[in-house]
């Protein structure tokens, strides 16, 4: 098959990053320009004309035009909410609201809870992950169990949670409604089938041959799973703890009906303060002060969020094992 | 140093496949190397690591008389080589050659044995950067390091190309001298190199166990002779040239016990000389009923296969140096004391 670069071999002498660069900087032009004029429509219909260009000039073939024309609507979809929504910040509000105590607690119960969440999805789910890689007998039942959060509606949840360990439940003498141990009770219960579930495919790609070298040459299960399973897993627990602290900082529905707000011990002031959970922050904030106040705290924990992920993300990439015979 | 006495069995199921049964027992004496040869299939990776405990199974496993079938691999004291070197790729190469040693109280000097398998310039690097040969260099260092009672080594050339596969053989071949062993392979050259005594496995039982000389000079079956490397023909192609019990329905011969000999007693056509290493292996279509027609005098049409017995492959396999040439018509002979008579009934 003809590739682009055989075809058209001038954008072969111009490389790759110039090009990406060229068409970054055309898009926000465009963008900008769509913007000022209170457009926005205009720069949709650009953006997929665009996109179909380029495929055109890449690569010619009327699969990848197609595709892309296509593929680049749900892009439209998808980016340009999230473009308006950062180009029509007010900056002020936002300074203003990163300055405000109570956005702090919001901010650091938002990133916190979700931390707690996580930690205790993978100290309860890599053991699960790891007898799930292995098989045993009733195993449908129990993987059923473990993603069934995943279909249930959040408040569903919540209420689930209520039943379960709330007043006339399983611990009568944890109280989880309004406190910390309720909203990462409704948090992990959302978040921990993406730690189990990404752990368990690390465990699953390591060949049986490596735990049965170290079994052989003395090492206990445990032995061998501190030394050869667990750190060639590492990056899949990783993976999983990220997904399940990203799915609990994203969590409303089962948290809202759980722990509307929350006491909890706040560092930075050293005592115990109340806050809400982040998106409940941001919907309690956006039904008494209106879309633009509620967007700055979105706005704010939007970039918070972004950079936790990105440096996980560059944390993780940055080492690696592979989990293969070798 | 201590020998190994078992008798297991063990049934394997699989996902659409019906289920596999190990039945074997071996014996092994302290410092002999039992090979295991038998076909791909043949369950004989699994029969090791029965041994070793990585499967459920029933039956004992004794070493130097101990029992440790109810014991877990990590207690039984074996040593273990893989096909695919299973070395763990998140350590280095001395790392992976000490693995066992704090396990054990008498444990052998990785970094020595590095040095004696000729890898000890690598000791710092990581197993993914290592070639097949290194790698199961120091996959048998990590398995000597712990000093096992028996050492189980599981197709351990297999993965290899020719060069490194002969160097290490020789290498092993020392190494095992004083290791009781269980080598599995179904590679018969390796066999023969290695063994003291050979078990031959098919269908995850032994069906023959001796030394190489039984194993190889007398095999017990038709199935035993095809896979050792004799040939397979109908007792009716010798009959003649060769005393026969009145039973034997085939016979196997070594392709080495047959020559090409004017005096001979057989005859046949040339129909392929192949180049292996130092001699060349020839293939001669033996004329109906073996005793045919005088060489070169025939009417010029070569042997037919209907015209011989009950159609079977009539066809012999013999080394030679000076080799005749496809189509040539020539006179062999087998030596008859080397000749293996099979009853109809024998599989």
């Amino acid at each position: 098959m003809a590739t682009g670069a055989e075809t058209r071999p001038w954008l072969e002498r111009l490389g790759r990053t110039p090009l990406i660069v060229a068409f970054g900087v055309v898009q926000l032009l465009a963008f900008a320009t769509a913007y000022t004029v209170d457009s926005p429509t205009l720069y949709a219909y650009f953006l997929v004309g665009s996109v179909a260009v380029a495929a055109y000039a890449l690569d010619g073939s009327a699969f990848v035009v197609g595709a892309a024309t296509l593929g680049s609507v749900l892009v439209v979809a998808l980016g340009l909410p999230l473009a308006l929504f950062v180009a029509r910040q007010q900056p002020g509000l936002i300074a203003e609201k990163a300055l405000d105590p109570d956005v702090h607690r919001v901010l650091y119960l938002g990133v916190y809870g979700p931390l707690l969440a996580a930690l205790a999805s993978l100290a309860f789910g890599i053991p699960l992950a790891r007898l799930l890689a292995d098989g045993f007998p009733g195993q449908p039942f129990v993987e059923s169990l473990v993603d069934l959060p995943l279909v249930v509606p959040h408040s569903v949840a919540g209420i689930i949670i209520l039943f379960g360990f709330g007043k006339g439940g399983a611990f009568p003498s944890v109280s989880v409604l309004g406190t910390m141990t309720g909203m990462v009770l409704a948090m992990a219960f959302v978040s921990a089938p993406y730690a189990v579930n990404a752990t368990r495919e690390a465990f699953e790609s390591i060949d049986d041959r490596l735990e049965y070298a170290s079994r052989a040459h003395g090492a206990s299960r445990f032995d061998t799973f501190r030394r050869v399973t667990a750190p060639l897993a590492v990056r899949g627990m990783i993976t999983g703890g990220v997904l399940a602290w990203a799915r609990a900082v994203s969590e409303f529905g089962a948290v809202a009906v759980v722990a509307y707000s929350v006491k909890f011990f706040y560092l930075p002031a050293g005592k115990r303060v109340t806050a809400q959970h982040a998106p409940v922050f941001v919907y309690n904030t956006y039904l008494q002060g209106g879309l633009q106040e509620s967007g700055a705290v979105a706005f704010l924990l939007l970039a918070v969020s972004a950079v936790i992920f990105l440096i996980v993300r560059y944390l993780t990439d940055s080492g690696g094992s592979t989990g293969g015979i070798q | 140093m201590r020998g190994l006495r078992a008798d297991v069995s063990a049934t394997f199921t699989a996902d659409g496949a019906d289920a596999f049964t190990v039945d074997a027992a071996v014996a092994v004496d302290p410092g002999e190397s039992l090979v295991v040869l038998g076909p791909s299939g043949s369950g004989k990776s699994l029969l090791l690591e029965t041994l070793a405990g990585f499967h459920d199974h029933e039956g004992g496993v004794e070493l130097g008389g101990d029992p440790v079938h109810d014991r877990p691999p990590e207690a039984r004291g074996f040593g273990f080589v893989f096909q695919d070197y299973a070395l763990f790729p998140h350590m280095t190469v001395r790392d992976n050659a000490a693995y066992g040693t704090r396990y054990v109280d008498d444990a052998a000097d990785p970094d020595a044995l590095l040095a004696e398998l000729g890898v000890a310039d690598l000791a710092g690097r990581y197993p993914p950067t290592l070639s097949g040969g290194e790698k199961q260099r120091v996959a048998l260092a990590r398995a000597l390091a712990v000093r096992p009672d028996v050492m189980l080594l599981d197709e351990p050339l297999a993965a290899l190309d020719v060069p490194t596969r002969q160097s290490l053989r020789d290498d092993l071949v020392e190494v095992l001298d004083d290791v009781t062993a269980v080598y599995v392979t179904h590679n018969r050259t390796t066999a023969r190199a290695v063994a003291d005594r050979i078990a031959v496995m098919r269908g995850g039982r032994i069906v023959q166990a001796g030394t190489p000389e039984d194993v190889f000079e007398r095999p017990a079956s038709p199935m035993v002779a095809e896979f050792v490397g004799a040939n397979v023909l109908p007792a009716a192609a010798l009959r003649g040239a060769v005393d026969l019990p009145a039973d034997a329905d085939s016979v196997a011969v070594r392709p080495e016990h047959v020559a090409v000999d004017a005096d001979g007693a057989l005859s046949g056509e040339v129909v392929r000389a192949v180049r292996e290493d130092a001699a060349h292996r020839v293939l001669v279509d033996l004329d109906a009923a073996g005793v045919g027609d005088e060489p070169g005098a025939g009417d010029g049409r070569g042997p037919s296969a209907d015209a011989r017995p009950d159609g079977g492959d009539a066809r012999l396999s013999l080394f030679s140096a000076d080799p005749p040439a496809t189509g040539e018509r020539v006179r062999l002979s087998v030596a008859a004391d080397r000749v293996t008579a099979f009853p109809a009934s024998r599989e």
